[in-house]
Formats: C-alpha cells, structure tokens, sequence
C-alpha cells in the first residue's frame, strides 16, 4: 500500500514553475530520497505535502484519502531545512507546546517527550533555552520534535546538517528503527552517498520536473556502463583484446569497459590465456552521485526567472 | 479552536511571565505621571529669569515704586539706574543685568507709549519678558489711580471681576476640565497602547519568520490560526496590564477614602472624589476595554502583515510601518481639538471613522455620554470598528500566509496588496 500518492502536482509562482506537473508514490515504511539541485522545487513540493501551500493543480493522497491538510497534519512530521525554534522558549515547554500544536494531548505529549529525552540523552536540557543549546543539539531537539507525535510519513530536509558523526548515527539509527516499525519517511537532500546508504526509492527533481524515479540499485543498474575493475598479481606488459578496453590504470586495479556483445567471462578468459593471476573483478556501477550530475549538468545551475503563463 | 487557544496561551504566559512585563506594569504609570509633572517642574526651573536696568527719563517710576513691584515677583527684578543711555548700553552686561529699558521723556501718565524696547544682548524665549511688561504696566497702574485720586478701597472695587462656571442642566456632576483631563488620560493612554503592543505584535512575527519556527508551526496550523493566536495572545497582555491598572486605582481610591484627611493629602482625595461623581466610571472604564480590544485588533494585524514580509532588518519594518504609525499619530492629533470642542463636527466623525476612532472616541466619551456623545454615535462607532477590524484581519492575514514563508527582498506595499488580492 502507498502511504503517499502524488498526481501530476503543480505550482506556478509568478516568476516560476516551482512544481511542474510531478506525479510519484511512496510505498508505507519506505526510505524515500527526494533528491535534486538547489531550487529544483523540492520545498514546494514538500510544502504541498505539508499542507503549507495548496497545489494549483492535482491531487495529493494520504494513506488512500485525498489530502486534508486540517486534519491529516497529526499524521505528518516535518523537518525543514532552515532549522525553526523559539530561542527564548524552555526546551522542555517548547518540546510540549509543539506536541500539543500537532494534536497530542498534554500527558501523553509529555509521556513521550520524556521518553525520547532518555533514549537520546537530552534529559538535563528541558529547563535550559534554545539559545543555549549548540547547532548540533538544537538539530537533535529538531528531529524529537519532528517524530514526537509518532506520525506516519516523516519528512526530513538535510537532517544531517551540522551533526558530528557520531550524533549523525545516532539520528541514523532512530530513522531506521522507525522505519522497522513502519513508519515512512521522506529524505530530502542533495549529499548523494546518504542516500545511496539510507534510501530505498529515490526520486530526482530538476527545474520542477521529475527526471528519475526508482530504486538505489536499481537506477544504479540502468547507469551503468559496463565498468569492471579488475586487479592482478601482475601487470601484463601489453593488454589488447576486442572484448574490452582500458580506461584507468591503477596501480593494483584496472578499469575496463566491456564492449558491446561481450560478457565479463571474456575479460576474465582474457587474462587467463595471458597467464595473469587475479586476484579480484568486480563490477562498478555508477554512484548516485555521478548519476545526480550526469543528469543535471548541462542544465544551468542556477534557475533562470521566466514569465509564467497558465 | 483548540489549537488558537494553545497558541494564545503561549503568546500571553511567556509575555505575562518575562520580568519586562512586571516592571513595565509598575513603572508605566509612575513614568506617566512623572511626565506630567515633571514636564511642570522643568519648565518652573528652567524659566529665564531677567534682571533689567531702568532708566526714567519721564520721571514717574519712582524707586519705591520698583520696589513694591519687585515685592511681588524677586525672580525677575527691575533696578533705576541713574547712568547716562549711552554708558549703560556699553556696560549693562558687566554689572550683571540682562538688559535695560528706558521709559522716554514724553511717557504721559494718560497715554504712555506704545512700545518700550527691552534691549539685550542675548536671545531670549517667547514669554522671557512677560514678567517686565507686566511689572511696568503694574507700575503705570499705580501711577494712574494715584494721579486720578483713587484710594485703596475704590482701587479694589475696581479690581472686583466675575468667574464663570459651566453648568450642564441634564447633567449635574458634568465638569468640562475634569473630563479634559480623564480624556487626554485615555486618549494618550490608547495612544500608548496601540503603538507598543502593535510593534509588540509585528516583532513577534518577524522573530517567528526569522527564526523559521513559522514554518515548523505552519506545518501542523493554519497561518491564520497562528497570526490570529499571536494577536489575540497579546491583546490579552495589554488588557491584563490595563486591568491592573484600574484595579489599583481603585484601591487608591478606597484607601485614600477611608484614611485620607490634612493638607496635600486630603486636597488629592478630594480631585480623585470629584473625577469619581463626576465621570461615568464604568462606562468609560467599559468603552475603553472595548476601544482597546478593537483598535488594538485593527492594528495589530496590520503590524503582523508587516512583520511577516520583513526579514532580519529592523529598518525594513519602520520604513513599511510608517504609514501605519501615521495613522495612531494623526488620531492623537485629532484627539486635542476634539476635546477642546468634543461635538465639534470634525470630532464627531473621527470618533466615528474606525482608524481614529479608538482614540477621538475614548477622548469625549468622559464629556458624557448621551449628552455630549449620543448613543447612536457610539454605537455606530463601535459597529464600524468591529467592521474595520473584521477587514483589517481579513486583509492582513491573506499577506501574512503570503510573507511568512517569503524570505529575500523586501516587499513594497504595492506588492503586499497585490498578495492579498490574490485568489
């Protein structure tokens, strides 16, 4: 079953088509990658799904119902990019406050509050403010208040910004043990070997417009280019065979890309007829990320403003 | 509605709780009056006092006669010299007068002259030489009664004049200088309100857009829901120091009531008795909440359009909320012709037209109402209030769902219209 279906969305601001007509669906208790340049209209569409802005056009669903942004927010959380809490505000009482805006009611806002306040070591904060708090822990409060209602579909932009590797782990592992119990959460980042690490789907947006959609494998598979890198005892002197070509040398390992209508068996043949040992061969796909700038490259950083005409 | 009252309850308790609020309760009014009184003070103290040279070339201001003058008032003092003009100008200054006047050879008893010159050399203020003119006229009185006979008795019978005194038939406690007072008390009290917790409202909402916390609320409320919430939370604030205010009133009353009695103390009590049967205290006390209430919302929520477009810069926020304050600005000067003549045209239809009419309104309604202020005023006012703040809310809240999610440019006002014409 999708938790989330999202049918040929659009918003047009008056200088931009901020979403361009993008459909996608993400399958309950996914880790789904929302991916794409600066200004490739993620935010709008997260703010869509929010329920912050209302879609020109389409449909959102929710659990199989049409979206209703009144009622259905208790079943969302969300962490934006830009990091939002009341300075001045007691951490505690803010934690509380937040809780009860998404519906919770006030004891078991603060049964919950307290509970992930002991798992993730954040108990000596509740009297202390915001501004006392450094970037990293005023992220790890962010991410409490974002799943604290236990919502269904978690949205997280850049959760890992200005978070030590250590806290980044342990964020990692609270988004995996939530996702076990079947919660599914939206990614939305442009730091590709994330995703590659966390993400199930991914979904690639560039100037409003999707321009990718699948599994981390298997867009990885549809990218590839029949790279191998193989590494031997010893170098031969001279490597010349129809069935390949070199395109890196290492010092230990060669790169070869195996040419249209050979297998891998016939590198391998190859270099067993030439006496040579070897030791590993491996298939290399392409990372996300070679994928993520094969694809936007070319296509102008920046967002040009353009006259919108509906 | 569960989630505005959250809201609101956040807005008023971390307000209501901060020690600004407690401070700003007690000092507010000793400020206030300090201000009044001490403006008194200053201008009592800062008064020029001159000390003047005469001359008689007439030979009528004779030295006794100085002398009784400079009874009467010995901050400013008149001496005769006896110089030459022309050696006095050169050393006036270095004898330590201020300036010097000469009464001309042809000053006649029964016609005088026309002008006498004071001569200086420093600037002085407007009123600086109102105590010499009224000592030399003084003087000149004297002169004539002596000249024409009259004797101490017929110079009193003379002086004899007449007070006039409203009475107001329909309403017998009416006095118009007490309602002047009570109505430039609430009238620069509205003043107050609508200019610190309006700029309260619209930092309030910039700190929500700046810190991004706007966005996270947004995601589980509606802007309105916040925006609303914030105002109303606010409001609260300001009618809950009000109220603390009244309440003490109140006991100062009470108490000065019972205990009361000798000298200033008992002079006190008496003004604060006479303002208490002479003014409706519960119906101004109770249009004033809702003139507070009222303008307050109409207000604020043209501060929160305001603080939604704005960013970190505090300049951005006075240059677009000038026109705003403009208009709190121009009521309060509506407020004093009106209550110099408070059913004078102009001050009926400003206590009307809902921008001013929080303040004009609040200004007459201590002249009495229905007599001064008919009913059908004050209820058309208050209806056109409730109207104006329903559209004011309306219109700003369509900017702010707009601008509290916009970050970059300033916008202008045109484009801020623009939002919230926006279907």
């Amino acid at each position: 079953m999708n938790i989330l279906e999202v049918h040929n969305l659009k918003k047009y601001f008056a200088t931009q088509k901020a979403v361009d007509d993008i459909s996608m669906s993400i399958p309950k208790g996914d880790i789904f990658g929302l991916l794409g340049p600066n200004g490739a209209g993620k935010t709008t569409l997260i703010r869509m799904i929010t329920g912050i802005f209302y879609p020109d056009e389409g449909e959102i669903l929710l659990k199989g119902k049409k979206f209703d942004p009144e009622n259905d927010v208790k079943y969302i959380g969300y962490m934006p990019e830009e990091r939002g809490l009341y300075k001045k505000m007691k951490i505690g009482e803010q934690a509380l406050y937040l809780a009860q805006l998404k519906g919770l009611g006030k004891a078991d806002a603060m049964h919950k509050i307290k509970d992930w306040f002991k798992r993730l070591e954040m108990e000596s904060w509740w009297n202390k403010k915001v501004e006392d708090l450094s970037k990293g822990m005023g992220q790890k409060l962010q991410f409490v208040i974002t799943v604290l209602h236990e919502p269904d579909l978690i949205i997280l932009d850049e959760p890992f910004s200005g978070l030590d590797p250590i806290n980044a782990n342990l964020i990692k592992d609270e988004i995996y043990r939530l996702a076990q119990n079947g919660t599914t959460i939206i990614f939305s980042t442009h730091r590709m070997e994330q995703v590659e690490e966390i993400c199930n789907h991914i979904v690639l947006v560039n100037k409003g417009k999707k321009i990718l959609d699948g599994t981390v494998q298997g867009v990885r598979q549809d990218f590839k280019e029949n790279l191998f890198g193989i590494q031997l005892e010893n170098n031969p002197e001279t490597i010349s065979s129809p069935s390949f070509e070199i395109i890196g040398t290492g010092k230990l390992e060669l790169t070869v890309k195996i040419n249209e209508g050979f297998k891998p068996n016939d590198v391998l043949g190859y270099f067993m007829n030439q006496g040579s040992n070897i030791v590993s061969f491996k298939e290399i796909l392409p990372s996300l990320n070679d994928i993520f700038i094969k694809l936007v490259e070319g296509t102008p950083t920046a967002r040009q403003f353009e006259k919108v005409t509906t | 509605m569960y989630k505005i009252i959250l809201i609101i309850k956040r807005e008023f308790l971390t307000r209501v709780r901060k020690r600004t609020f407690i401070i700003g309760t007690i000092l507010f009014p000793l400020l206030y009056l300090g201000l009044i009184f001490g403006t008194g003070y200053i201008a009592n103290k800062t008064r020029e006092d001159l000390k003047i040279a005469l001359i008689d070339q007439s030979g009528l201001f004779r030295e006794e006669l100085i002398r009784s003058v400079n009874g009467n008032d010995t901050a400013n003092s008149l001496r005769l010299v006896t110089v030459s003009p022309e050696k006095l100008k050169l050393s006036f200054d270095s004898i330590g007068y201020d300036g010097y006047v000469i009464i001309p050879e042809n000053f006649d008893w029964r016609s005088g002259v026309d002008t006498i010159k004071v001569n200086t050399k420093k600037s002085f203020g407007a009123g600086a030489i109102d105590p010499v003119e009224k000592k030399i006229n003084l003087m000149w009185n004297k002169i004539k009664h002596d000249s024409l006979g009259l004797d101490n008795t017929k110079d009193a019978i003379l002086s004899k004049s007449v007070t006039l005194k409203l009475n107001n038939e329909k309403n017998r406690n009416a006095d118009a200088g007490i309602a002047s007072t009570i109505g430039y008390v609430c009238g620069f009290l509205m003043y107050f309100i609508l200019l610190l917790y309006g700029s309260q409202v619209m930092m309030g909402v910039t700190e929500e857009k700046t810190s991004r916390i706007a966005e996270v609320v947004i995601s589980s409320v509606k802007p309105f829901q916040l925006m609303i919430g914030k105002i109303i939370g606010i409001g609260m604030v300001a009618l809950t120091q009000f109220l603390i205010w009244i309440a003490c009133i109140f006991i100062i009353y009470n108490v000065t009531k019972t205990t009361g009695s000798g000298g200033v103390a008992s002079a006190m009590v008496g003004r604060i008795q006479e303002v208490f049967t002479s003014v409706n205290i519960p119906l101004t006390v109770g249009c004033f909440i809702f003139y507070l209430l009222g303008g307050f919302f109409f207000y604020s929520s043209l501060y929160a359009a305001i603080g939604s477009a704005i960013n970190e810069d505090m300049r951005e926020a006075q240059s677009l909320s000038f026109p705003i304050t403009m208009l709190i600005i121009f009521s309060i000067a509506l407020m004093t012709p009106a209550i110099s003549n408070p059913s004078s045209p102009i001050a009926v239809w400003t206590s009307i037209i809902p921008f001013s009419s929080p303040i004009v309104m609040m200004a007459r309604i201590p002249f009495g109402v229905p007599n001064t202020v008919p009913w059908w005023q004050l209820g058309l006012s208050m209806l056109l209030l409730i109207a104006g703040f329903m559209f004011t809310t309306w219109f700003a809240a369509r900017i702010y769902r707009t601008g509290i999610l916009m970050y970059g440019k300033k916008p202008s006002w045109k484009e801020m219209i623009k939002w919230a014409f926006r279907k």
